[in-house]
């Protein structure tokens, strides 16, 4: 055996667009040891939550957590205080967040994939990705106003209506999404040269996923049937035709499909969406403070995201707590990379969709 | 030979996140995709500070971030210019005044180009790097020290020597 040798990987590095630290140690080229630091973007997010915003302000706040789930973190927050204070949302503002939340779902896997190709040196499939996924920013952009930082839902409600002309825009752009879509999954699933790469390489098996609580598409990707969006009723899921997509194998290629298969998925809802939008108000004015505590899962596109919330009938609330998904699926890397090769580490780290703004707040 | 009329043609960019949301970040990948393409302007993505020519910064900097970004401005060649993307990246927006971030870039290192937005554009990323290229072309191979930076410079530069002067400068007026 060689000697052992020190390889840092981040906080700057050139296959790695999040600043997370890995220091791994190898013997030749077989991984013996690795450490992982998460803190480099820590901001204090949750202790200004509970000191410097009202609770009403704390979720434009709580979206700059992160850009590419953004909807996904006011969602949490926002259903936690509409359920703490009791208020009563409007159907059509609760489809609205629906449609909002699955878009951004396509746009978020659509990133790692194309991500995914980028490392394993497919740069052709990056770009192709890429163009696809602005067909979906375009979308939001026409739905939201804004393409990366939407702060669409509010407390009681929606900030924006979808009006007839827009849907009639979303529709045509929706239409070859759904072509576009479509042709990626085939290229994810029958490229020869993916295959290779990507199958049986940083295969999680079913036993370590249950016992490292992994969450999201690598959890799918092994076989386990866990989805927040199936099992913590916070959006009318069900009447828009979601479907749990869950394969066997855990490796990279898989869970690469898994998206694929859920962005097909959520463009089904989100046309069940447009056709079945009810009529009605987009917002209910909230009266009163919170006073209580409550908790709120929410399904963000890496996997479970978690909010607390406690309030004592003042203006700034007492605690605001958030559990990512990331945070979830760090120790399942660290466990996967010891005796793995150090040419497959870009991919596999990349195939978790690691968001460290999320993991550090 | 004179370098200074091609160095506009093909600058290299280096990205570096100091605690943006990734909102910027996506951002910028957008701007290397085929819909807006900045390799139009020879503009490609390299990590490696020691090739590249532009500089560019989101988020607010946070207090382990900016060790690191310094460390990347000194390891950068002159003539280079730094682009600060995002309103957090200008002046610390939503994150000010959180206990653990500095409030901007410039507070760190010098900042040439700001580009405003929540998150930034493409098309104002764009405009920015254009701006750049052209302070780019203007800036000689002087050293660019950081306003709070005392350290006196005569050439030739030992940069390991200087950038450890100004973080021991940098550690000692601000105990974190």
């Amino acid at each position: 055996m060689g000697k052992r040798i020190t390889v840092p990987f981040g906080s700057q590095h050139v296959a790695l667009p999040e600043p997370v630290r890995f220091v791994f140690q190898t013997e030749n080229e077989k991984i013996v040891d690795v450490e992982v630091d998460v803190g480099y973007v820590h901001r204090g997010i949750e202790k200004a939550c509970a000191t410097k915003f009202k609770y009403m302000q704390v979720g434009y706040v709580v979206a700059r957590v992160c850009g590419l789930c953004s909807i996904s973190h006011t969602l949490g927050y926002v259903t936690a205080v509409e359920r703490l204070m009791g208020v009563e949302v409007p159907k059509r503002a609760l489809y609205l967040r629906l449609l909002v939340s699955e878009l951004d779902r396509i746009h978020s896997h659509l990133l790692a994939m194309g991500h995914t190709a980028e490392v394993a040196g497919y740069e052709n499939l990056f770009m192709q990705t890429f163009r696809h996924r602005e067909l979906v920013m375009e979308m939001l952009e026409l739905l939201t106003g804004n393409r990366v930082q939407f702060d669409y839902a509010c407390i009681g409600g929606v900030n924006r209506d979808l009006t007839s002309d827009v849907e009639k825009v979303l529709r045509g752009k929706l239409k070859v999404l759904e072509e576009k879509a479509q042709w990626l999954k085939d290229v994810y699933e029958n490229d020869f040269s993916l295959n290779l790469r990507w199958k049986g390489i940083g295969a999680v098996t079913e036993e370590m996923a249950k016992e490292m609580n992994v969450v999201g598409p690598p959890a799918r990707a092994v076989g386990l049937k866990t989805d927040v969006r199936a099992e913590f009723d916070y959006l009318p899921f069900k009447e828009v035709g979601y479907r749990m997509v869950v394969l066997k194998g855990g490796s990279i290629y898989e869970r690469n499909l898994v998206r694929a298969l859920e962005i097909l998925n959520s463009i089904e809802m989100c046309w069940n969406i447009l056709d079945g939008l009810p009529e009605g108000d987009i917002k209910v004015p909230v009266k009163g403070l919170p006073e209580g505590e409550m908790f709120v899962r929410i399904e963000a596109p890496r996997g479970e995201l978690f909010y607390y919330i406690r309030g004592s009938k003042k203006l700034i609330l007492d605690r605001v707590r958030i559990r990512v998904p990331t945070f979830a699926n760090i120790p399942v890397m660290k466990e996967l990379f010891i005796g793995m090769d150090y040419a497959d580490v870009p991919a596999t780290v990349i195939s978790f969709d690691p968001c460290l703004s999320c993991t550090a707040r | 030979m004179d370098f200074k009329s091609f160095r506009k043609k093909s600058p290299w960019i280096l990205h570096y996140n100091t605690g943006s949301c990734n909102g910027c970040d996506i951002e910028i990948l957008a701007c290397l995709s085929p819909k807006y393409d900045v390799e139009r302007f020879g503009i490609l993505n390299r990590g490696n500070p020691k090739q590249s020519d532009i500089l560019l910064v989101t988020g607010p900097v946070t207090k382990r971030a900016k060790e690191r970004l310094l460390r990347l401005y000194f390891e950068m060649p002159e003539p280079k210019v730094v682009v600060a993307v995002g309103a957090c990246a200008c002046s610390g927006g939503v994150f000010r005044h959180m206990y653990n971030v500095e409030n901007g870039v410039d507070k760190v290192i010098p900042v040439d180009v700001y580009v405003p937005g929540c998150a930034a554009r493409p098309e104002a990323i764009i405009d920015g790097l254009i701006k750049a290229l052209e302070i780019l072309k203007s800036k000689g191979k002087d050293l660019e020290l950081p306003s709070w930076c005392k350290a006196d410079v005569k050439p030739p530069v030992n940069r390991a020597k200087l950038l450890n002067s100004c973080l021991e400068e940098f550690h000692g007026c601000r105990r974190d």
